[in-house]
């Protein structure tokens, strides 16, 4: 008994002095009126999150969010299912093939930014002279409110994807070859053998990639950082960058915990939802 | 007359590197720390403008540091101005400032909000600071007539012009007027069908807002007051429907950014560009093509808003770093080195006696254009010094950009953006009582 406590301490203080103890005081900070750099703070009750309701800007900034973490995190794991399952077989050469799919992951997220905003240049950029090359018409993609958002998730559908890939990888590793003959040999075809051996014998992995992604996809911060900061017209500002620009460039402690409580909300209602929704579905091979 | 003299010879004592003791016992020099110790100071600044700016920073240091014995600068990148203020105040809250920083002069009544600003008034009194630097520069570092920073790398934007393309469209001189602007930058734009070849008109991105005081100005209105923002003057929103009918026609990009409107400008992806007078250096010694630089347009009158900022020291710290810092600060902003700073960069030197100096007298003869923006800065004022001028810079900002995006009509964004930032600027005036 006492042997575990002693074991769990070391994380136990961790966990307290950078998440608890950080969340009880954006709890209270939210409460207050606190500016960066002085160390007066004055009691305003829930005045930080009326100021919400009337922030034109934060339902823009809720809604990017949303929209982002919608489209990007299936996005990113279909196309990782469907590049594990082209890239388990065991033809030559196919380590390398992994390799190129999963490089982009290991890629510091700023370098891979600045790449990106040159690929994206509406000028010179690569991605423009492919449009014209194929007869499509050219866009401004990071300088166009319509274009940015959608820029940066195709960026980070290329960025997560291989990470995702790997961890599908090794799952379909653990399917037993034996289903997929049976089926063979009953004449099943590969979409049905997919959708019906496959998918339900990776679903924990699966389960488990939809965690990670929808933490990941409220962690956008530096993308948007590089990339636009938040511009042109607020269209790429997502809420982590909201609360960085509230906290340290307008000193506003106070709105930015209001508003980290909110995103705290938000991440926890949509991995609930998940959870209640996905989470019942998933197979666990060998369960009782 | 008499500080004149006594700037020369203490300039020359300090060459010699001998001059520690005789410089102390000057009047209106402060007594570094005693010799034998080293105070060591922290000085953030930002790159702000389009060039090697980190490498001539890093130079003046090292030669600050060569010459003078008992201190020890050392020189930290902070990134863009936004970040060097957020590194600063994050320090600041955690009671361990840097000695010295470099801010956009808008941030004033932010640091003295919390309290963290030497006033060097008496000190710079005592010198030749008052006589020597050029009024309208000092004002931007003063409060209630008191004196928080010395001007370091004060700018204004100008209107940079591609000579070759002006050739090309028959134009013979820069634009004078707001009309004339419009009609030249429809006549530089070049299109091949529907593909975009070359804008006539870039404002520099991520600072457009500061070129909007300009146009609010040549318009005849001052948009801020110590206490609100009066965006939704029809002045104002003139300004920005002048910005709509250009982006309208087509002859105008409807955003950019900043370092990229620069690279643009260059490799003539526009034939004009609004940009700091501190990216001059850099734009006319890396285009191939000759740049013309011009005054910004006028309507009413000519007009601009001061952008750089002064070398600010903190108010929390020893009397021996306090008194270090001015040496450095008084040091980077006399005459030879603002002189120099000058003619590498193109910020404007803050000291009467540089411009006279025999080589920026011939400097300015080889290269008429670094005048302009001395010459225009006649017809400018402090950039948007109000509290929460950062709230206030993005919410200008993102207003012009939806209106240029055409999601909402410039008269209801600047309403709105009006309205939102007086209501910050009150509550962030109710704390300081």
């Amino acid at each position: 008994m006492w042997l575990a406590y002693a074991l769990l301490l070391p994380s136990l203080i961790f966990l307290a002095a950078f998440t608890y103890w950080p969340i009880l005081r954006s709890i209270w900070f939210s409460l207050h009126d606190v500016l960066l750099g002085d160390p007066d703070i004055y009691w305003l009750g829930a005045e930080n999150y009326l100021r919400l309701l009337e922030d034109r800007l934060f339902w823009k900034v809720l809604g990017n969010t949303a929209f982002y973490t919608m489209i990007t995190i299936p996005l990113s794991i279909v196309v990782a299912l469907l590049l594990a399952v082209a890239l388990d077989s065991k033809l030559r050469g196919m380590a390398i093939y992994r390799s190129a799919f999963f490089y982009p992951v290991m890629i510091p997220s700023v370098a891979a930014g600045m790449v990106w905003v040159f690929l994206y240049a509406p000028g010179y950029g690569p991605i423009n002279e492919a449009l014209t090359a194929v007869g499509l018409p050219r866009l401004d993609w990071l300088y166009d409110s319509t274009w940015a958002l959608p820029a940066i998730m195709i960026m980070a559908v290329w960025k997560y994807s291989g990470y995702f890939m790997l961890i599908l990888l090794a799952a379909l590793k653990l399917v037993p070859s034996d289903l997929y003959e049976a089926a063979r040999l009953d004449g099943v075809s590969g979409w049905q053998r997919l959708l019906h051996i496959t998918i339900p014998l990776v679903s924990p992995t699966l389960y488990f990639v939809i965690i990670i992604g929808t933490l990941h996809s409220y962690q956008i911060f530096d993308y948007v950082y590089v990339m636009t900061q938040g511009g042109p017209a607020d269209s790429t500002n997502v809420l982590t960058f909201y609360i960085y620009q509230n906290g340290f460039q307008y000193q506003d402690i106070g709105y930015a915990s209001a508003l980290a409580n909110v995103l705290l909300v938000f991440v926890l209602g949509l991995i609930g939802l998940v959870a209640m929704t996905l989470g019942r579905k998933v197979h666990y091979l060998g369960e009782r | 007359m008499k500080s004149t003299i006594s700037n020369l010879t203490r300039r020359r004592l300090l060459a010699s590197g001998l001059a520690a003791p005789f410089v102390s016992a000057m009047p209106g020099v402060l007594t570094p720390a005693r010799a034998n110790e080293t105070v060591k100071l922290q000085f953030m600044y930002p790159v702000g403008v389009s060039g090697d700016i980190n490498t001539i920073i890093s130079n003046m240091i090292a030669e600050f540091n060569a010459t003078h014995d008992g201190i020890e600068v050392e020189a930290i990148y902070a990134g863009s101005y936004d970040n060097t203020e957020q590194k600063v105040i994050t320090a600041l809250g955690v009671g361990e400032p840097p000695a010295l920083w470099l801010p956009i002069n808008s941030s004033l009544q932010t640091f003295l909000g919390l309290d963290a600003l030497e006033d060097i008034t008496e000190q710079a009194k005592a010198d030749d600071i008052y006589d020597d630097f050029i009024g309208g520069f000092l004002d931007t570092a003063v409060s209630e007539d008191r004196l928080y920073g010395l001007s370091f790398q004060p700018s204004t934007p100008v209107l940079y012009y591609n000579k070759d393309a002006y050739a090309e469209a028959g134009i013979e001189k820069a634009p004078e007027t707001w009309d004339e602007l419009f009609q030249a930058a429809k006549a530089l734009t070049v299109r091949d069908g529907d593909a975009l070849k070359r804008w006539g008109l870039i404002i520099g991105g991520g600072w457009h807002d500061w070129m909007f005081e300009g146009y609010c100005r040549q318009n005849g209105l001052v948009p801020w007051e110590a206490d609100k923002v009066l965006w939704d003057r029809p002045e104002s929103v003139e300004a920005l429907e002048f910005w709509k009918a250009m982006v309208d026609a087509g002859c105008m990009a409807p955003a950019s950014t900043w370092q990229g409107s620069a690279n643009d400008f260059m490799a003539g992806s526009t034939a004009m560009l609004y940009h700091s007078t501190g990216s001059l250096t850099n734009l006319r010694t890396s285009s191939p093509f000759e740049v013309g630089v011009a005054f910004m347009p006028k309507r009413k009158q000519f007009g601009a808003s001061q952008g750089g900022g002064p070398i600010m020291i903190a108010k929390n710290q020893s009397d021996a770093k306090k008194e270090a810092s001015w040496t450095f600060a008084r040091w980077m902003t006399n005459t030879e080195n603002q002189a120099a700073w000058s003619r590498a960069t193109g910020y404007l030197a803050v000291r009467k006696s540089s411009w006279e100096q025999p080589e920026m007298v011939e400097y300015l003869k080889e290269v008429p254009q670094a005048e302009v923006a001395m010459k225009q800065s006649e017809f400018s004022g402090a950039f948007l010094q109000v509290p929460a001028y950062s709230r206030a810079r993005d919410t200008l900002k993102s207003a012009i950009d939806r209106t240029l995006a055409g999601e909402v009509a410039p008269e209801a964004a600047l309403k709105d953006a009006t309205a939102e930032v007086n209501r910050e600027i009150a509550r962030v005036m109710r704390r300081r009582g």
